[in-house]
């Protein structure tokens, strides 16, 4: 899309380390660094909620059992808060169950400690890019919603209109307006949502209003 | 033996005790209800005989009411019907009652042998769990250190500085991973022996005593053979106890499971000047020749709600007492657990 706002991050990924073990906060550190990946490590969920998260993709890194909260409740309360970055558990005595459980709560992966770097790197990997891909997936819509929030009233109940396959005419007489004033119009919401063809405009549409949602009927 | 013994005089208490009640109850009057006391002699044979034997003896104390009955002469007829057959259903209410009474005490037993059994699986399993968790920490960060250290010297130029402070955490966190081992011996350490001369039959006897639930359960028949004088070894009592018991449950436990008829033995004997041998042999399944060693292995076992640590706390402790035990497979079938210990004749004997 052509929308000027696929912006680089401003900052590079960070990857969260929340773990009661002291030593295995400091090697997971250090084993980050060393193939060039940032890393936050936390001893427990409050101080990693406590903490200024800068704008950057992340992800979470998540020990199983801590004294207080678990890893697994501290998901749970991520999740209602709306919390979006992709969480990875490690546990030194985790059972099938408790994978299931944190698996369909949305974790990316389960790894067993002591686990292969190879494995950790590549959850990883995996996480970063999806969160990568949630926050540009982001990006555009806050800004195709800012360029919907400049229209007029008018101009946007012709955009709804167009995008549903009506007619300049047709919107007219629906709206009790001259075809004139519906083509002006027509013509403010492509400059003012930089559309550069009418399908562009659909699909903005669609994304703003948040929706592949809406029924597609078959005649 | 002890149990035969105990047997005998309850017999015999038993009937003498109906007899006397069928005398007293056929010289007085019709009127007097004597054989009410027949329930008596019905609650002593419930504390020793299966159901059957139970029935048995209750219908014979049934037969004796009605033979005093016939036989007696004095007193008013009519009374005497009435409380005869008070005395006849008084004895069937009480074998009813006690045999439901002690259908209860053995489905009791049984629930809380399940329930200790499964304690033990429990906490042993919670046990090996906390300790897999406890190391895997510290190998977790000794792997993770150890790549971070490859990756530092494989920069370049690499950077050794920093690959220097991996090893160092590497080595750090290997020292507490054996300091958490030293502690999981130190748990499982056992305590320091505290041996005397003991009397081996004292020790047989305690063990049969302990076992005697099980052996009645599941109709063991044990034969103790003590060949001439008696015997005393030097151990702790409790813990060679403990062995014996051990090696007495898994052997009921094999009779139970086999087809062949139940029957274990138990047999003390000198095995040279300095050591008393004690060898438990039973009639069950036996063992394997290729597993007579495996199974004294911590977590080895072939029952389902087994631990597998039974025949390996008992080879520690005999070792603890500088003595020897293992199995062997007899030619008829069934096993046989050797165990040699420091002992003697018995001073003065």
């Amino acid at each position: 899309m052509n929308m000027a706002v696929d912006a680089q991050e401003a900052e590079s990924p960070i990857v969260y380390v929340v773990d009661d073990d002291q030593s295995i906060r400091e090697s997971l550190e250090d084993l980050l660094a060393s193939i060039g990946l940032r890393a936050k490590t936390f001893a427990s969920p409050k101080d990693f909620s406590r903490s200024e998260k800068p704008d950057a993709p992340s992800c979470l890194v998540l020990d199983v059992r801590m004294p207080g909260v678990s890893g697994l409740e501290f998901q749970q309360e991520l999740t209602s808060a709306g919390m979006r970055m992709p969480i990875i558990f490690i546990t030194a005595h985790g059972d099938v169950p408790m994978s299931v459980r944190a698996m369909k709560a949305g974790a990316i992966d389960f790894l067993t400690k002591p686990f292969r770097e190879q494995d950790l790197v590549d959850a990883i990997q995996i996480c970063l890019s999806r969160d990568l891909a949630r926050r540009r997936m982001e990006r555009v819509t806050t800004e195709l919603q800012r360029r919907y929030a400049s229209l007029s009233d008018g101009e946007r109940e012709v955009m709804k209109l167009a995008v549903s396959g009506l007619l300049n005419k047709q919107i007219a007489a629906q709206l009790q307006l001259s075809e004139v004033t519906i083509k002006a119009r027509r013509g403010q919401v492509m400059r003012k949502m930089r559309a550069e063809s009418f399908a562009e405009l659909v699909r903005f549409y669609h994304r703003i209003v948040g929706s592949d949602t809406d029924l597609v009927e078959l005649s | 033996m002890r149990g035969k013994r105990g047997a005998v005089m309850r017999w015999a208490s038993m009937l003498a005790l109906a007899a006397a009640i069928f005398v007293g109850d056929t010289v007085t009057d019709f009127e007097i209800a004597v054989s009410v006391l027949y329930v008596v002699v019905v609650l002593i044979a419930t504390g020793f005989l299966p159901t059957r034997g139970v029935l048995a003896i209750s219908f014979g104390c049934i037969a004796l009411t009605v033979a005093s009955f016939m036989l007696s002469h004095a007193g008013a007829y009519g009374p005497g019907v009435v409380n005869c057959a008070l005395s006849v259903s008084a004895i069937a209410a009480t074998t009813y009652l006690a045999l439901k009474s002690a259908e209860a005490t053995l489905a009791e037993q049984a629930a809380r042998a399940q329930l200790i059994r499964l304690a033990r699986v429990n906490s042993l399993s919670e046990t090996t769990a906390s300790i897999a968790h406890e190391v895997n920490q510290p190998l977790t960060g000794i792997i993770a250190s150890g790549n971070a250290c490859l990756n530092w010297l494989a920069c370049d130029p690499p950077n050794l500085p920093k690959a220097r402070q991996a090893v160092e955490r590497m080595i750090g966190d290997a020292n507490r991973t054996s300091g958490i081992v030293a502690r999981v011996r130190n748990l499982y350490k056992l305590p320091k022996l505290n041996a005397n001369w003991i009397d081996v039959m004292s020790v047989v006897d305690q063990v049969l005593a302990q076992s005697e639930t099980e052996l009645q359960r599941n109709n063991v028949a044990v034969t103790v053979m003590f060949a001439g004088a008696p015997l005393e070894i030097y151990a702790e009592a409790v813990q060679i106890e403990l062995v014996l018991l051990n090696i007495m449950l898994n052997a009921i436990d094999s009779v139970a499971r086999a087809r062949s008829e139940p029957r274990v033995s138990i047999e003390a004997r000198l095995a040279d000047e300095k050591r008393v041998e004690l060898i438990v042999s039973d009639s069950g399944h036996g063992v394997a020749p290729d597993r007579l060693e495996t199974i004294f292995e911590a977590f080895y076992t072939t029952k389902t709600d087994g631990t597998g640590i039974g025949l390996a706390i008992s080879r520690s402790i005999v070792e603890a007492h500088s003595g020897r035990i293992w199995a062997a497979a007899k030619a008829e079938g069934g096993a046989e657990f050797h165990f040699l210990l420091p002992g003697r004749k018995k001073k003065g004997a």
